[in-house]
């Protein structure tokens, strides 16, 4: 009956417009080999984040093949992320232009401004055959900066914040934020981060720490709470900035130059939003091979990250059968080998058929890479994206520019 | 003479040229009266702009700028001027002098940018010369020369990368309009310095002045170096217009088109200072150009 309303739903929609293929909130109601008829042959086209060559690989030369093998599906990933993403999608909706991706690379603020926009479809993401898999208890893959995924986001990955160090150049590094604002005041002009989203994820851990624990800011944007920590936060750095790198006059823009300035031995911390970044950044010999994530005992942030299919994707099929198959146990897999990308998988483990279960479990785990454990217990979820957004403007008018 | 068929093809590629001009700024005021883009209200209104241009992060990064697109212009047509001038002639080494400062043309931006970093960081070449010839003990021990608040490794980066450009403009300038006034000059009898100082000069910064005002808007407008060699407090106007254009909250969109109206404004200022100059002046060759 489902599928015969289904077909009907889409009759109707082909016949409103009948050059388009049906929206992904439709095809979410049709039997899934139906979906994937509709996408074999098709392009699509993901836009997404493409700094990382070892992202970048693991997308071109290891999905794209076998979904072109499998489906005929030609991918093609282009750049296009976050706030930039959001505005290329205003302007597109502006124009009354054809979309030109089908699919994004998305997570907090900018799932937050897209849904605010009304830029995506939905919701389909919870009909997918492989959203069975997903680890369904876990609040940091269900949850995206506190906002319910309402079928408008796959999840995707998982990752969580760490510092990274160099063993040879600090032996014996700080464990908590006390013990690491002691290490900043005796060692002065060694320590900063930078000024985009994983220096904003560096300081909002701060604020949880020192503002009574991530409980503090949970459920929902609270403005007290935020001026409450936020403050507790800026009386914090504004006794240690003068021990930052260059004063604390200046940041790094970007976390790529604080990892130069950390290989270049100009600071001996460097950070991450992914806790395998240490490893595999010293696997390409851009970090050296002695640097070791940190994961401060106070708790860091865990987030997952998640597809998108943007309101005027011209083949939400294919991005659907694309989704799909980026949550399949294989693809996932292939995604957290620390020599691949070192991406937490977002699927139940202990769901999985035993054979894939297996290959997880026997996967072999660098043994310079946090033990899973450690990440679970200090792992503090993401809150409401207005505690980013806030933090991020007044961290660049109080301290930035009073530096 | 002109036929009119050439002139209605002359003003339809002057409108295909201006049109981007003229849509985009369109645009950019209607996105900065929060009437288009995201995070629009559509309800127009002035109060960004009033918040944007009472800000003195943005007249700090403004000044900030100009003072880089100032001094890097100055810089680099200076040298400009010094290689035509010395490498003027038909001999082999002045072949090869123009030949070595034009290199760095095909250079893009963005890679003389990274170069300065890599030369000038307190991590970089020189200071690991400095450092291995005992002069430093350690990279904070060198001067800081990039996201320094003066700009120096901005400037100099891009004063390395302009100097070709200005190079060829000095060079022709001197080539075509400098030789017969000169000689004209010599054989009514000026001394080398009179030549120099009454002709020489006066032709060059006159020929060079459009290359230089194309130099100075360039530099203050463009992102690329200034993102990887500027520094954080005060931040430069072009890298302050693309944080707010990509900033977490949509709120801060308008700002970023009320910004980049700024910076078309300055472009818009050096243009009318340069025809004002122009106009008052006059040219030596009889305003050809």
């Amino acid at each position: 009956m489902a599928a015969l309303l289904g077909v009907l739903a889409l009759t109707v929609a082909c016949g409103t417009d009948g050059a388009r293929s049906p929206d992904a909130v439709t095809l979410a109601e049709l039997p899934w080999d139906s979906v994937v008829e509709r996408a074999r042959g098709s392009d699509v086209v993901w836009r997404m984040w493409r700094g990382d060559p070892a992202i970048n690989a693991y997308v071109d030369d290891w999905v794209a093949p076998r979904l072109e093998e499998r489906y005929g599906i030609r991918l093609r990933a282009t750049q296009g992320q976050g706030a930039e993403l959001v505005n290329a999608l205003v302007v597109e909706r502006e124009a009354g232009a054809r979309g030109v991706g089908d699919l994004v690379w998305i997570n907090g603020e900018t799932f937050h401004n897209l849904m605010q926009e009304s830029l995506l479809q939905g919701p389909w993401a919870h009909r997918i055959p492989a959203a069975e898999l997903v680890d369904s208890a876990s609040a940091i893959v269900m949850r995206d900066f506190e906002q319910d995924l309402a079928g408008f986001e796959s999840p995707w990955g998982r990752v969580q914040f760490s510092l990274i160090y160099d063993t040879l150049r600090t032996p014996e590094p700080p464990r908590t934020v006390e013990e690491l604002g002691r290490w900043i005041d005796r060692n002065p002009g060694r320590f900063t981060h930078d000024q985009s989203f994983t220096g904003i994820t560096f300081l909002k851990g701060l604020m949880y720490a020192l503002g009574g624990g991530v409980d503090e800011f949970r459920g929902g944007f609270d403005q007290e709470a935020y001026l409450s920590g936020r403050d507790t936060l800026f009386g914090w750095l504004r006794a240690r900035t003068p021990h930052f790198w260059r004063e604390g006059r200046v940041y790094p823009s970007g976390v790529a130059d604080l990892h130069r300035l950390f290989a270049n031995g100009e600071v001996d911390f460097s950070m991450s939003n992914n806790h395998n970044e240490a490893v595999t950044k010293a696997r390409q010999g851009v970090l050296p091979a002695s640097a070791r994530a940190l994961v401060l005992r106070d708790g860091t942030i865990a987030n997952a990250h998640y597809v998108g299919i943007p309101f005027n994707a011209p083949n939400p099929a294919g991005a659907m059968v694309v989704a799909n198959f980026l949550l399949s146990p294989e693809a996932q897999l292939e995604k957290d080998r620390p020599d691949v990308w070192g991406d937490g998988s977002v699927l139940a483990i202990e769901r999985l058929p035993a054979e894939w279960r297996a290959r997880f479990e026997a996967t072999e785990r660098d043994p310079r890479a946090v033990p899973m454990d450690t990440l679970t217990r200090y792992a503090r979820p993401e809150v409401a994206p207005e505690y980013h957004e806030r933090l991020q403007a007044d961290w660049r008018t109080l301290i930035r520019a009073g530096g | 003479m002109t036929r009119p068929s050439e002139k209605s093809f002359g003003i339809a590629a002057a409108l295909v040229l201006a049109a981007p001009v003229v849509v985009g700024t369109g645009y950019a005021t209607a996105a900065a009266l929060g009437l288009a883009g995201a995070g629009a209200t559509g309800q127009a209104s002035l109060d960004r702009a009033v918040a944007v241009l009472t800000d003195p992060v943005v007249w700090g990064g403004t000044l900030w700028i100009l003072w880089v697109a100032a001094a890097s212009t100055v810089l680099s047509a200076a040298i400009a001027i010094a290689i035509a001038v010395t490498f003027r002639g038909a001999g082999r080494l002045d072949a090869l002098g123009r030949t070595l400062a034009v290199l760095p043309l095909p250079v893009p931006h963005l890679v003389a940018a990274v170069g300065g970093l890599l030369v000038l960081g307190q991590s970089g070449l020189i200071a690991r010369v400095a450092f291995h010839l005992g002069f430093i003990d350690g990279p904070a021990a060198m001067p800081a020369l990039v996201y320094d608040p003066a700009g120096i490794g901005l400037v100099l980066a891009l004063t390395w990368k302009e100097v070709p450009f200005l190079t060829l403009v000095a060079v022709s300038v001197l080539a075509t309009r400098g030789d017969a006034l000169e000689r004209t000059a010599r054989g009514l009898g000026a001394g080398r310095r009179d030549v120099f100082w009454r002709v020489t000069w006066p032709v060059l910064w006159r020929g060079l002045m459009p290359a230089a005002v194309a130099v100075f808007t360039f530099v203050a407008g463009s992102y690329e170096a200034a993102v990887i060699l500027a520094p954080s407090d005060p931040l430069a106007l072009p890298v302050l217009t693309w944080e707010r254009f990509v900033d977490a909250g949509l709120g801060q969109r308008a700002d970023a088109y009320v910004l980049a109206l700024l910076g078309f404004g300055i472009a818009l200022a050096a243009v009318a200072v340069h025809e004002w100059v122009r106009a008052r002046i006059g040219l030596l060759d009889g305003g050809s150009a």
